[in-house]
């Protein structure tokens, strides 16, 4: 191959050869990554909440006295069911990702000091698994026998018989067990114990990842049967697939009729509640992938300009090896030749910047370890652009005519 | 000769108008998405009080007790009722306040206008002094007030203009959950960014609270914190009552101190008061008290997030790939006029007037691509306020920023423009002309 005159023309012209190399090691190491921030964020931000997201919506009401609280919750939910287009309702005390409602520690061994991970706490009336579209596993569901009534202005606790919890709870309770079907978990030392007495596949907590949460992916929760004498209820409700929007409305419309004073706190699908929660991760993505479509274009672009100055400064040795017998097709060879070297030596130069960016992150910034298939993505990407960029430039070095060479300049 | 290397530069760019816009558009895209991310960095890290921010201190207790512990461990950002109440009993500082978050409904009468919920405050009436609190009309609460529970508050100015237009209300009443309070006064729009005040429960950046109610009033209507509430330990007992009394960790507490050298001071009282706890079995961990001052306590609070870190980390550099870009474009428009410059230096021009000539030439682009640069942070600055904060105008580029912009956009061109315009003086006249 003709790698070696194509190497000492390079060292001949050697701030260009450098700059391009480092844009193209600098790309790289932003590149590689900004694209696995990216992808964290949207995996993140697309999470399965075990919902059925598009059909399931919440309204919450504020009362003014808890008078016959228990009762009115249950002709609230009669109202809502009797709605045209209403599948199922349910009583909660909090919603998947909508970033409120509480979370306990809790743990397996009833001595430890410490609890093994912070769980979200869904209080429920027995129709929320089957509103929300949660899928059981294993055990079974809550049934209207499970159900108390949870009053916090007494001293006496009701004692909860047993508990569902998710999958991802499961494992982080028993890790080295096939099944936690049965078995028990506390909510702290001194607490009495609650039996598992169902899984379910998924169940996002209120918050989904949160950095407070460090120990907790977002998928730790469980769910106890109860209803709580308190002003303030907040109900599930899934409608019939393309009826949500409506119903909603109606909803609203007809709970405020029911008692006089209520005020309707917050009526928001579940797609709007994952909208607000993951805000944030997305305008990250989305100003990413601009930055990302941004040094691509800008990489290219500076190719695109040192190889045509190239091409230009050496239009006279074009001719003279089109004169000597070269073919286009050489001279094409040639400048992608050249190019593809410096593209190599910029990902190699790239790589090692990427990984220490990483690095500097990874302490100042708690980021994860750069997963290496994000470099060769990166690298692959750039070496294609690079290719891509200097095509125009070597083709019109290829159209150089051999007479040039007999020209004086 | 100023002027006419500058003419020269500029017909110089006219010349290729492909390239120059190139090299423009690479420079502001470079400086409008580092200026965007660099103004959400400096906002947030900002000082909300800089007269005050050494004086103005956070106490903060270990009060759980020894399940889970580990040595090291921070202690609580927020106080229980029983030790607020101590420290607002014993008035150790210049001023001390107790905030906690509520959201209580407001009925005005009137039908055109149905009951609405209010985001507010309880709190005492040091604050307004205690956070230079401007009023529009009437002012805060005396400690009398505090001490009687009694129903007063002070409202913001877009509650006031919502329920009172544009008349001045103190001395009439406001309908809060079914009972009357006077308005004291009516605050001025404040809004202290970072909201160093209610950091916990509600975003950094989130629109201030419209309604301040007397902490012991709020207390006596049995209102609950709205915001972030840690009952890690034994939990509280059953109703208001058992909150109360509970080891719940819920409210705010800031004191002001007369100068920053005060601090170890009330540090000993603070100490003092915990031994004297630890004797009634409370706060058992062996770990030592903190006293954070406003600016200590916005670093704690972690206030700047990895993200707004991250984003500047990545817009830097990607400023710097605009600019080696921008290098290389350079380079190759200089080089291809190692023809021109061979006359001039043929003609008589010194290295240094090429020199002059050439950078004077990156200059104007520099300061296109400044003007234009400046446009896009405004334009992303914009974009991200209205996604990410809740007051909408909560980001804005100050006359600081916008001077940071036009040197480092300046400063960058002319640092783009300095390899290349070396090279250019490197240019040989007898060898130029002789190819030509």
């Amino acid at each position: 191959m003709e790698i070696r005159p194509i190497f000492s023309a390079m060292m001949r012209s050697k701030t260009g050869v450098i700059l391009i190399a480092v844009q193209i090691a600098l790309t790289l190491a932003i590149l590689a990554n900004a694209l696995y921030v990216v992808r964290d964020r949207t995996n993140e931000a697309n999470r399965v909440s075990g919902v059925d997201d598009a059909n399931v919506f919440m309204i919450a009401v504020l009362d003014k006295d808890t008078n016959g609280i228990i009762a009115r919750q249950q002709r609230d939910e009669d109202t809502l069911r009797s709605i045209p287009g209403v599948a199922s309702v349910a009583l909660t005390s909090q919603m998947p990702l909508s970033q409120s409602g509480s979370s306990t520690g809790v743990q397996v061994d009833p001595k430890a000091q410490e609890s093994q991970v912070n769980a979200a706490l869904y209080v429920v009336s027995e129709t929320f698994v089957k509103t929300l579209g949660l899928k059981i596993v294993e055990g079974r569901d809550f049934n209207a026998n499970d159900m108390l009534v949870i009053d916090q202005s007494k001293a006496e606790k009701p004692k909860v018989t047993g508990a569902l919890i998710s999958k991802d709870l499961a494992k982080t309770l028993y890790p080295n067990e096939a099944s936690a079907l049965g078995k028990v978990f506390y909510q702290g030392v001194g607490e009495p114990p609650i039996e598992i007495i169902g899984v379910v596949e998924t169940l996002v907590s209120p918050w989904g990842r949160a950095s407070w949460n460090n120990n907790s992916t977002g998928g730790d929760s469980f769910i106890l049967p109860a209803r709580f004498i308190q002003p303030y209820n907040m109900y599930a409700v899934r409608t019939e697939p393309g009826q949500r929007d409506r119903v909603m409305k109606e909803a609203e419309k007809s709970l405020l009729g029911l008692v006089p004073g209520r005020l309707v706190v917050e009526n928001k699908s579940m797609d709007q509640l994952r909208e607000e929660r993951y805000r944030s991760e997305h305008t990250m993505a989305n100003g990413l992938l601009i930055v990302i479509g941004l040094l691509l274009v800008m990489t290219a672009s500076g190719i695109v300009g040192l190889a045509s100055l190239w091409v230009n400064q050496r239009r006279k040795q074009i001719g003279v090896r089109r004169a000597l017998g070269a073919r286009r097709i050489d001279i094409l060879r040639y400048f992608v030749t050249e190019n593809v070297i410096i593209c190599v030596f910029g990902i190699v130069l790239g790589s090692g910047l990427a990984i220490a960016l990483n690095r500097a992150m990874m302490s100042e910034l708690e980021l994860q370890r750069l997963p290496l298939v994000y470099l060769l993505m990166g690298a692959v990407a750039l070496l294609v652009l690079g290719v891509g960029a200097v095509l125009g430039p070597a083709w019109r070095a290829a159209q150089i005519a051999p007479a040039i060479a007999t020209r004086s300049a | 000769m100023w002027n006419y290397y500058f003419v020269l530069g500029w017909r110089s760019l006219k010349r290729n108008p492909v390239l120059t816009t190139l090299m423009i558009l690479i420079l502001a895209i470079g400086i409008g998405a580092s200026m965007t991310s660099l103004t959400m960095l400096l906002v947030l890290s900002g000082d909300p009080m800089p007269h005050k921010s050494e004086r103005l201190f956070v106490p903060k207790f270990h009060i759980q007790d020894m399940r889970g512990y580990k040595a090291g461990d921070d202690p609580d950002f927020q106080l229980t009722y029983i030790d607020a109440k101590n420290l607002l009993r014993d008035k150790r500082g210049k001023a001390q306040t107790v905030l906690f978050g509520i959201s209580p409904t407001i009925d005005s009468g009137r039908k055109d206008l149905p009951p609405f919920f209010e985001r507010g405050m309880a709190t005492t009436g040091d604050i307004f002094s205690m956070f230079d609190m401007p009023f529009r009309f009437g002012n805060g609460w005396s400690s009398d007030v505090d001490d009687k529970a009694a129903n007063v508050a002070v409202i913001g100015p877009e509650l006031s203009e919502k329920l009172f237009k544009k008349d001045n209300p103190v001395g009439k009443t406001i309908r809060i959950d079914d009972r009357d309070y006077t308005i004291a006064g009516v605050l001025e729009t404040w809004k202290p960014t970072p909201k160093f005040y209610r950091l916990y429960g509600t975003e950094a950046t989130s629109r201030p609270e419209q309604l301040w109610l007397p902490f012991t009033n709020a207390v006596s209507r049995e209102y609950r914190n709205n915001g972030w509430n840690n009952c890690s330990g034994d939990g509280a007992g059953p109703g208001y009552e058992g909150w109360l009394k509970s080891e719940c960790t819920w409210l705010q507490y800031w004191v002001e101190l007369e100068s920053a050298g005060d601090a170890a001071r009330y540090k000993d009282y603070l100490n003092a008061y915990v031994a004297e706890q630890k004797k009634l079995g409370r706060m058992p961990r062996p770990e030592q008290l903190q006293l954070l001052n406003l600016r200590e306590w916005l670093e704690d609070a972690g206030v700047v997030g990895r993200d707004t870190k991250l984003s500047t980390w990545m817009a830097f550099g990607f400023l710097l790939v605009c600019i080696v870009n921008l290098v290389a474009l350079m380079l190759a428009k200089f080089t291809a006029r190692s023809g021109d410059i061979g006359v001039r230096r043929a003609l008589g021009a010194s290295r240094k007037e090429i020199f002059h000539q050439y950078l004077i030439e990156a200059g104007v682009i520099g300061l296109v691509g400044a003007i234009l640069g400046l446009g896009f942070s405004w334009y992303g600055v914009h974009i991200l306020s209205s996604r990410l904060a809740s007051a909408s105008d909560f980001y804005q580029i100050d006359f600081k920023m916008l001077m940071i912009t036009l040197t480092i956009s300046l400063c960058a061109a002319l640092l783009a423009g300095l390899l290349p315009t070396w090279r250019a003086c490197q240019v040989r006249p007898a060898i130029q002309l002789k190819s030509q």
